[in-house]
């Protein structure tokens, strides 16, 4: 592997949008919640609507998952977005429009307002289209609220609106307004209105009354105006689609329901969580049938045949179904509803030149965004198929990309599709063997007899003590050990004292990033100061202590300590906020670091030379520490400044290395008393007077 | 490698009290392998001399550096370029006794101290402990003892041994000292030629060590060609004045 291509965490490589994962979850460990927002919001304006529904592909490549279970990014995004809610209101504002271009999107769901977002805050002037009188597209319109509560989505679309997106509701292109006025209007036009339409079924009885189609139950559910379902529902589809309507109509009184897909339980393309769920509510699966007819009684459905799927795709993974028509079933039904898949509703192009190919595709080229037609983009699923939230706002950052090159250049702008981020890849086998275990926190969804009840939301949020302790989770992938050559001396120490056994040493040392745990051992005691750490390394130290003595240098409070704390030991942000008054009133300055193991000698006597009286060194609490041998080593490094602090006569009891009981907030303020305790006393017999 | 371990802060900062600007300098040789003298220790020395001056109320700077090797003039230049420049006072070397030397005699009137005891030649037989097996005597002969130096490794450096005073392997001067001969035969016999030792080592001729004055090595290959002529032009001199 090339050492100089920079290798990204799989977790940011999987995500759609390369969402900065360990760098927001970094800042939630550091209670730095409100700019974990920025970044998220940097990453993804649909960061609420993504704490909720993300299909999270970053969590099923978290290189956690080999050593216990992924870390819970989804829910860690939902906690910042529910935590920050004034910041993320103070933070909202006007973009500066500093483009004469204007640009007319159509459809405001994810892929559309992502695409306005970008280009609005790049200066240009944005107006959203959208036939619906409530913008977010599906996210709005078809999710069930069970899952996505509209005020949630109404969080990002108001945020996107608030840069001074103008929003054109309820005015459909091509019949409010023709799409060649849009032409007239605008210098680009992004075609972003998805796949609402959903697809019916060439089976006999299909009109009989009672069958139904997948997005209109769900648009008219999500408008509280639900169809009647009856008792006893067979959903068609194997999809999220289905499993949506299928978990709608239980809340819509249905006591029997029943998806039915062509694949099998296997092959079903919908999420296995959303499978679980809808399992745990009473849906049933007749997985391997497809419909052979709608049975009806008077022009009402009374049940559905089923005839065997013995195989859906061919060997090549083309959509083919083979049936058995020699097994059949019959299920007695009161409503079918068809979930097998959307189309484009491409009404709006109506009159305009914009060329619609075979298929009622729209022409379009996947790496320039163009169709037909000069200054006429089109992106998210209109043109990629189905696809997932997170999926569509990478295509909304890519199709403003698009645009705005051509906006600059008059030039189309070649992307790939998807882009390929070069990969940490998974941890190597005796890296994990060697990673303590520790177990991921789960929140309940509320029990299924009570979810069914209503679509009242089944899932609640991280308290804080819970995402801190997730957050505390990651691995920090990418942030760990690197060495300085020319300082390096080849001494083997970083080789020799590494829990995870990372470090080599062939001319001079080597710490493969792939293993590292960024636990900073080696960076604590090599003698050659040649090994840093990409997060959190000595220049933090040093930093943190010259901001918060620095400023009170000169103050006259009685014996001041600086206390090294174990950042992993906090459940609440009560030690991680600095009061600029709290040193001189407390008479302790808190440094708050990731595992105090990689504390220094140096790093401990920095204190003393820019004033400090004492330091107290707080550890986790006995034997909690992830990272191996990180707590005897810190022990043996205490020692060392303790008799450093003797041999200059200043005296080893003004440095204490005390153990977190139970947790900061519990433990924390009686160790630096005690400490404060202690150090009167050593000033005291160093002044010569009997305490 | 050369192992040297840090004096006493105490009596480092003794050293350098009256002193107001102080440079320590740190060696990226043996004595960082050693854990000793490198970067991180000067720091260690550094912050400890000025939380003492700042403890005792003495206005005193303490500036640090650390050079490749402590034991070659073009390693040592910038050194002594700063101590002139920053107007240093004293300098507190971190490397071994050579480095304390090589930089006190560049170093005109500025004072230099020794921050480490230098120790041995020795080499790291588990993490974090290191042993001495040379002691630089100028004659090997470990083709006689199986690789193993009688001369370093017996507290006597005796040829022909053990001694009397070597119980179940260890020197009679502590339990914590393994006897170099019981090593030597322990050697010999794995190598099958312990039937050696029964031949008598004759006294040696010691002024290859230090017995013989400080020595020097040369290669002439390498040495600046005017100082080669130079030392031959006085050669020749004294062959004819003779």
């Amino acid at each position: 592997m090339d050492s100089q291509v920079e290798r990204r965490a799989p977790c940011v490589v999987a995500c759609p949008v390369h969402t900065n994962n360990q760098v927001y979850v970094e800042r939630i460990v550091e209670g730095r919640y409100e700019d974990a927002l920025d970044l998220l919001l940097i990453a993804n304006p649909f960061s609420s609507v993504c704490g909720r529904i993300c299909h999270h592909p970053c969590e099923q490549s978290c290189r956690r998952r080999k050593v216990d279970a992924p870390v819970g990014l989804r829910q860690l995004k939902r906690f910042v977005v529910e935590t920050t809610k004034e910041y993320r209101l103070r933070r909202r504002g006007l973009a500066e429009r500093t483009r004469p271009e204007r640009i007319a999107v159509i459809g405001s769901g994810p892929a559309g307002l992502s695409a306005a977002h970008d280009l609005a805050r790049a200066g240009f002037c944005v107006t959203v289209f959208d036939a619906s009188n409530t913008p977010g597209g599906m996210l709005g319109a078809a999710i069930p609220r069970y899952r996505l509560p509209y005020s949630v989505l109404r969080e990002d679309i108001d945020d996107i609106l608030a840069l001074g997106v103008e929003l054109q509701a309820g005015c459909a292109v091509g019949r409010d307004v023709a799409f060649a006025d849009l032409q007239r209007g605008f210098e680009a036009i992004l075609i972003a209105t998805g796949l609402s339409e959903s697809r019916s079924l060439g089976v006999p009885g299909i009109d009989s009354r009672g069958v139904l189609l997948a997005l209109p139950l769900l648009r008219a559910t999500c408008a509280g105006e639900p169809p009647a379902v009856g008792e006893r529902v067979a959903v068609i589809g194997g999809g999220n689609v289905a499993i949506d309507v299928a978990r709608c109509a239980r809340r819509l009184g249905a006591s029997d329901v029943t998806v039915i897909s062509l694949e099998s339980r296997e092959e079903m393309p919908a999420w296995d969580w959303e499978i679980q769920e809808a399992l745990e509510e009473g849906v049933k699966f007749a997985p391997s049938w497809g419909p052979k007819q709608v049975l009806s009684e008077n022009g009402a459905v009374t049940g559905i045949e089923l005839k065997r799927c013995v195989r859906v795709f061919d060997d090549a993974g083309k959509f083919t179904p083979q049936f058995d028509d020699s097994e059949m079933t019959t299920i007695d039904v009161d409503s079918v509803v068809l979930a097998i898949g959307q189309r484009a509703d491409l009404s709006c192009l109506k009159g305009s030149r914009v060329a619609i190919g075979p298929g009622e595709r729209l022409e379009y080229d996947a790496e320039t965004m163009l169709t037909s037609e000069r200054g006429v983009f089109a992106c998210g699923e209109v043109v990629t198929g189905p696809g997932a939230a997170v999926e569509a706002v990478a295509e909304g950052h890519r199709a403003a990309r698009a645009i705005q090159h051509f906006l600059d250049t008059g030039d189309p702008l070649k992307q790939p599709p998807k882009d390929d981020l070069p990969s940490l890849g998974d941890l190597p086998e005796q890296t994990i063997e060697r990673i303590r275990q520790r177990a991921r926190i789960e929140v309940p969804l509320a029990p299924a007899e009570a979810r069914t009840r209503d679509f009242s939301e089944i899932e609640r949020g991280f308290a804080e003590d819970e995402a801190r302790a997730e957050a505390q989770r990651c691995l920090a992938c990418t942030t760990g050990a690197f060495v300085d050559e020319d300082r390096c001396a080849a001494c083997l120490t970083c080789v020799r004292i590494c829990p995870f056994d990372v470090a080599t040493v062939t001319k001079t040392a080597v710490m493969p990033e792939e293993k590292c745990q960024a636990c900073g051992l080696c960076a604590a005691v090599c003698p050659a100061a040649a090994v840093a750490l990409k997060r959190f390394g000595a220049d933090r130290i040093q930093q943190d202590l010259q901001r918060l003595l620095g400023a009170n240098a000169n103050a006259s409070s009685s014996p001041r300590i600086v206390a090294f704390c174990c950042l992993f030991e906090t459940t609440s942000r009560r030690f991680l906020e600095e009061n600029p008054h709290d040193v001189e009133q407390t008479g302790v300055a808190r440094v708050l670091v990731p595992c105090v193991g990689r504390l220094s000698v140096p790093d401990m006597l920095a204190p003393f030379e820019m004033g400090a009286d004492g330091v107290c060194v707080i550890a986790c609490a006995d034997g909690e520490c992830m990272y191996p041998t990180a707590e005897e080593r810190l022990g043996q490094r205490v020692d060392q400044v303790k008799q450093i602090l003797d041999e200059i006569g200043l005296d080893g009891e003004r440095i204490d290395l005390w153990r977190t009981k139970d947790s900061a907030e519990v433990s924390w303020t009686a160790f630096w008393e005690i400490s404060k305790r202690k150090l009167a006393h050593v000033e005291a017999k160093q002044r010569g007077e009997t305490p | 490698m050369i192992v040297a371990e840090r004096k006493p802060l105490g009596e480092i900062k003794g050293f350098v009290e009256g002193y107001d600007r102080i440079l320590v300098v740190g060696c990226g040789g043996c004595a960082t392998v050693c854990l000793a003298g490198g970067e991180t220790e000067v720091k260690i020395v550094g912050a400890a001399l000025r939380i003492a001056a700042r403890k005792e109320g003495r206005e005193q700077t303490v500036l640090a550096d650390c050079v490749t090797r402590q034991c070659e003039p073009e390693f040592v230049e910038a050194v002594i370029e700063r101590v002139r420049q920053q107007d240093i006072d004293a300098v507190v070397s971190l490397g071994c006794g050579v480095g304390v030397n090589f930089l006190a005699e560049r170093l005109g009137e500025v004072p230099v101290f020794p921050g480490l005891n230098t120790k041995f030649f020795g080499a790291t037989t588990e993490p974090g402990m290191w042993v001495e097996m040379c002691a630089g005597c100028g004659n090997c002969v470990l083709q006689l003892t199986g690789g193993i130096c009688p001369v370093a490794r017996c507290s006597k450096s005796m040829l022909n041994g053990p001694c009397g005073g070597s119980s179940n392997g260890k020197c009679e001067i502590s339990p914590d000292i393994d006897c170099g001969w019981a090593l030597i035969i322990e050697r010999m016999k794995r190598l099958g030629t312990l039937d050696r030792l029964l031949e008598i080592t004759p006294p040696r001729d010691w002024s290859t060590s230090h017995h013989g004055g400080p020595r020097r090595v040369v290669r002439a290959d390498l040495r600046e060609l005017a100082a080669q002529a130079e030392e031959t032009g006085a050669t020749e001199k004294e062959s004819t004045a003779a």
